[in-house]
């Protein structure tokens, strides 16, 4: 049986132990506390008894320990809200490339669901994992189980970068399947259609889930810095590739990598959708610290 | 095309260093397995054929900098260009034709060559390199400066064979004189660029004082010219440093009688360092050797030698002394002309004569003209004296004679003074000797008549030394007249032993006639001359007897009044002994215009030469002469020959060349550049014709080149 540690490193789940998720938006909870939630009374889990004190509701004491012991004790129960977060990770092709610093981005990508996943499950949310490329591949619906967490790292661990990339169908069929709200991490380097990519995103977010999109990008996406002619093929496709000289197109490239960084940006502003470029080189659990505080604003 | 510096051409071999690295840098591929093919679809999508042409571009441009870099240090000279007029020059070629140029050359590839051969042959390649279109002229500088050609000449080979005809025997080179030649001949210099090349063996007797720190006037004014010249100086040396001279010769009569002994007497000068010993010294007359004495010489030392002759056939003789024994021999020889005359007549006008014996004015010139007639003695005297008192002077008196001396004469009048004005301007010579008789007035009006009479300079008045001075002697100087060049050996008499307590003193002369031939101590002249007509005057300031001074006493009298009266008398006709260089200029009777001549040189070889008028004056006159000997001129058709002396000048036979630092000094003090080989100089003309150079577009092509790929890089990476 997988375990986290297959995925993750000692330090990694020790940073993770410390990270709250709050969320922004109300999403269907069955608990008190943190996450307010609509259904007002519906018990989670019981935690323990403890003494009636002045102040306390009436209607919260346990009349069976009061006839058994003559004594006033309230129940207490979990009071998170049971959130419902769907990681989406993307493995086709383009996320198989491992950059001149040896930094494999799909591998970056499986960590980084791994501790959102641990992280979430840790806060008694319910999670569940897809895995795509062209098509969807894995579907695994929310669970709020301990050992859901192994299942899903197992599918991490099991799952290689495919093909092609097809991520605008994808999501549309998320916002079939996903019949109650919740929450959609997206982790991919979304190197598809902009414009597709974000009208699947638009019907997920009518449906009521709000999203979080994690864009990877490897150093070298960023900054092209190939000093030699270069043979580039594509990861997803084996008959396309280009030989030229990458000192000479890098200005121009970078034009082009900002305006595709810009234009989802932009869109996924639009729609109301969180965001955040993720370069592979950095820490990922830095990278979700980051994360969050932009959520807790 | 030529290259400079051809080596560097090589460097051109660092364009394959681009290409290697271009197409190494095709073929170490690194395959890259890439995501965000999209992007790069994207980049290049548009620009993929404009790529392939930028690529190549840079290629091509990174190619040609290595290339046009190496060209550049090559400096490539355009020589077709040159043929069309690119970098054409005025190139005036100052060319030492001085006599020492005849030595053998140093570093010749033709055996026996001389330094003036190898300057000939260096001078046709310097021409012959020039870009076309180029102009030059040649300045013969020895002696007086002259130029080849009327006008420089674009017909570039004619200047080597106008060359071909300098025997350069001329005299010694005068710095001064040649630069201000230069600057005459630069003005009809007809290009803007103008060089000069000072062609000399720079032998040390020239340039010695120069490179001492002496003024050169006219190379700064040379310097000033706009544009300014180049100037380079151009050494042809010899490797002879040995030689043997005469280096001067002293006859102890201009004039001889039949039988009379004439001495001659040659000084001999070893200029080299090893010492020679019983070197023959031969005597020759009329071209026989009489003769012969030997002489031995330590290293640069010198030796005299006397030879006494005695022709016994009136007319002109040739005497020469001839040394053997020296490689270099042009300098080895002295000629020159004796003329023998039965007798010499001369006029002796006593203005008061004495009752006793040696007091009247005339007594002492008597005695000193006719020694041996005054001393009873067998021996002839060439001179033959006629005493007569101004009032007894007929015209007849004038006939038949050569000299006329007046002494102490108050005055002439009427017919009397006519005469004697038209004796000395048909030739005669007058000797006028002062004395308290004299009418300074009189002399003054008539005789020196505001500079057009007979007296060589106006008389201020009579002057004294005082009792309590000491009394006016002859200013110890170097003599340059003919008629006393024998005293400057101290052999021939001390001339500062004459005491003059009163002489007349004559005004500074100012007429180019004039010429001082003696001066006392005390600024004035003793003894002036002055041409007039075709004679010539002498007056003497004192008394030709005791009464103001002691000059009749000395013993150089003699010679001195013989010298100075023959020289009266010889003076019409041809000198002595000429220097090599000079032309013949013989005066004619007017009759004689349009008369043919033969002139036949030593060799043998004869030109004929025709009469001409010039300014109301018939001449014979000859182109230079350029070779010593002795020369026959001889009018077709008459009986005699008149003989010619020609001597190379003896300053020219000292070879010593300046030492180089010291050429190189005066060279860096004027700012000339200086070369002493064909190929030095062909080196420094290089390196300053920029104009023919194709370095500067060069440059300029790589700084394009340069800025070129550096923005079609920013180009390409900016896409």
């Amino acid at each position: 049986m997988a375990t986290l540690s297959d995925i993750l490193q000692a330090e990694d789940i020790t940073s993770l132990q410390h990270l709250q998720l709050f969320a922004r938006t109300v999403v269907e909870g069955f608990t008190t506390g943190h996450h307010a939630s609509p259904h007002k009374g519906f018990s989670v889990e019981f935690r323990q008894h403890r003494p009636y004190v002045q102040g306390d509701e009436i209607r919260r004491l346990d009349w069976k320990v009061f006839g058994r012991s003559d004594r006033f004790y309230i129940r207490e129960y979990d009071e998170e809200t049971n959130l419902r977060a769907t990681l989406v990770l993307d493995a086709s092709g383009s996320m198989n490339y491992r950059g001149q610093k040896g930094v494999h981005k799909f591998d970056y990508a499986r960590k980084l669901a791994a501790s959102l996943a641990y992280l979430l499950m840790s806060q008694q949310d319910a999670v569940g994992l897809v895995t795509f490329d062209s098509k969807l591949r894995e579907n695994i619906p929310c669970r709020t189980k301990i050992t859901h967490l192994h299942l899903l790292l197992e599918t991490m661990i099991k799952t290689e970068p495919g093909k092609d990339t097809s991520l605008a169908p994808v999501i549309e069929s998320l916002a079939q399947r996903l019949t109650r709200r919740g929450l959609v991490i997206l982790i991919s380097d979304f190197f598809d259609d902009p414009a597709a990519i974000l009208k699947a995103c638009g019907i997920l977010r009518k449906k009521g889930h709000e999203i979080i999109a994690l864009q990877l990008w490897d150093r070298d996406e960023l900054e092209f810095s190939f000093g030699n002619w270069a043979r580039f093929e594509n990861l997803e496709n084996d008959d396309d590739f280009l030989l030229l000289d990458p000192a000479t197109i890098r200005q121009r490239y970078l034009e082009a990598q900002k305006h595709f960084s810009e234009q989802l940006k932009e869109g996924f502003r639009k729609h109301q959708i969180d965001y955040l470029s993720l370069p592979t080189d950095e820490s990922h659990s830095m990278a979700l610290r980051n994360y969050l505080a932009l959520r807790m604003r | 095309m030529t290259f400079l510096n051809i080596a560097l051409l090589a460097g051109a071999a660092a364009f394959l260093i681009p290409l290697l690295i271009h197409l190494l840098n095709k073929r170490k591929v690194v395959t890259v397995r890439w995501g965000a093919m999209h992007l790069l679809h994207e980049v290049i999508r548009q620009r993929k054929r404009k790529m392939k042409i930028e690529q190549l571009l840079l290629l091509i441009t990174r190619i040609s900098i290595p290339i046009v870099l190496a060209l550049c240090l090559a400096r490539p000279a355009l020589t077709a260009l040159r043929s069309f007029g690119l970098g054409s020059s005025s190139l005036i070629v100052m060319l030492d034709d001085s006599f020492s140029m005849r030595a053998p050359a140093e570093k010749s590839a033709t055996p026996g060559a001389s330094v003036a051969d190898t300057a000939r042959s260096d001078l046709q390649q310097i021409t012959e390199s020039l870009p076309g279109g180029s102009a030059a002229q040649v300045v013969l500088s020895g002696g007086t400066p002259r130029k080849l050609l009327d006008q420089p000449t674009t017909a570039l080979d004619l200047v080597p064979k106008k060359l071909a005809d300098v025997s350069s025997m001329s005299g010694p080179l005068s710095a001064n004189d040649m630069f201000q030649a230069a600057t005459s001949a630069l003005k009809d210099a007809p290009n803007a660029a103008r060089e000069i090349v000072v062609v000399s063996d720079f032998q040390e007797a020239d340039w010695k004082a120069i490179a001492d720190g002496a003024a050169l006037p006219a190379l700064e004014n040379l310097s000033k010219q706009e544009p300014k010249p180049q100037i380079t100086f151009y050494r042809v040396g010899s490797d002879l440093a040995e030689n043997l001279s005469i280096a001067s010769a002293d006859l102890s009569a201009l004039v001889a009688a039949e039988t009379q002994p004439i001495g001659v007497r040659v000084r001999i000068k070893n200029h080299g360092k090893r010492p020679w010993q019983d070197i023959p010294v031969h005597l020759e007359a009329d071209g026989a050797r009489l003769r012969t004495a030997r002489v031995s010489l330590a290293p640069e030392g010198e030796a005299v030698l006397s030879f006494t002759h005695a022709f016994d056939k009136v007319g002109d003789h040739s005497l020469s002394v001839r040394l053997e024994g020296d490689s270099f021999s042009d300098d080895n020889a002295f000629h020159s002309v004796v003329q023998v005359r039965n007798q010499l007549n001369v006029l002796l006008i006593d203005g008061k004569p004495g009752a006793l014996p040696l007091e009247g004015a005339t007594d002492f010139l008597e005695l000193a003209l006719t020694p041996h007639t005054s001393a009873a003695n067998s021996l002839k005297d060439l001179i033959h004296t006629k005493k007569v008192e101004p009032r007894k002077l007929r015209s007849d008196d004038f006939k038949q004679t050569e000299v006329i001396i007046l002494a102490n004469v108050a005055r002439l009048q009427g017919r009397a003074f006519s005469d004697l004005d038209k004796f000395v301007k048909d030739g005669g010579g007058l000797l006028i000797f002062a004395g308290p008789e004299c009418d300074i007035d009189w002399y003054n009006r008539e005789l020196y008549k505001k500079g057009e009479g007979l007296l060589p300079a106006a008389i201020k008045g009579q002057a004294r030394a005082e009792i309590a001075d000491s009394p006016a002697r002859i200013l110890t100087q170097r003599l340059t007249h003919p008629s006393v060049l024998y005293f400057n050996d101290a052999r021939g008499g001390r001339l500062q032993d004459a005491e003059f307590r009163f002489w007349l003193e004559f005004a500074p002369p100012s007429n180019e006639n004039t010429q001082r031939i003696l001066n006392l101590d005390r600024n004035v002249p003793l003894l002036i001359e002055k041409k007039h007509g075709q004679g010539r005057v002498i007056a003497c300031a004192t008394t030709a007897n005791a009464e103001w001074t002691n000059l009749p006493l000395q013993p150089f009298f003699v010679p001195l009044m013989q010298r100075l009266t023959t020289y009266l008398a010889t003076e019409g006709s041809a000198p002595a002994w000429q220097l090599v260089g000079s032309s013949l200029h013989i005066p004619l009777e007017k009759a004689e215009l349009g008369a043919e001549f033969t002139l036949r040189d030593p060799t043998g070889q004869s030109q004929t030469l025709k009469s001409q008028q010039e300014g109301g004056k018939v001449f014979v006159q000859s182109p230079p002469i350029t070779q010593p000997g002795i020369f026959q001129l001889q009018r077709i058709g008459a009986d005699k020959p008149t003989l010619l002396a020609f001597n190379t000048d003896n300053t020219e036979s000292d070879l010593k060349p300046l030492p180089t630092e010291d050429i190189k000094k005066i060279a860096d003090r004027h700012g000339i550049a200086y070369a002493d080989s064909l190929q030095s100089y062909q080196s420094l003309d290089r390196s300053r014709r920029f104009g023919s150079e194709l370095w500067q577009p060069l440059l300029i092509a790589l700084i394009a080149l340069l800025f070129f790929e550096v923005l079609l890089q920013q180009r390409i990476a900016k896409g």
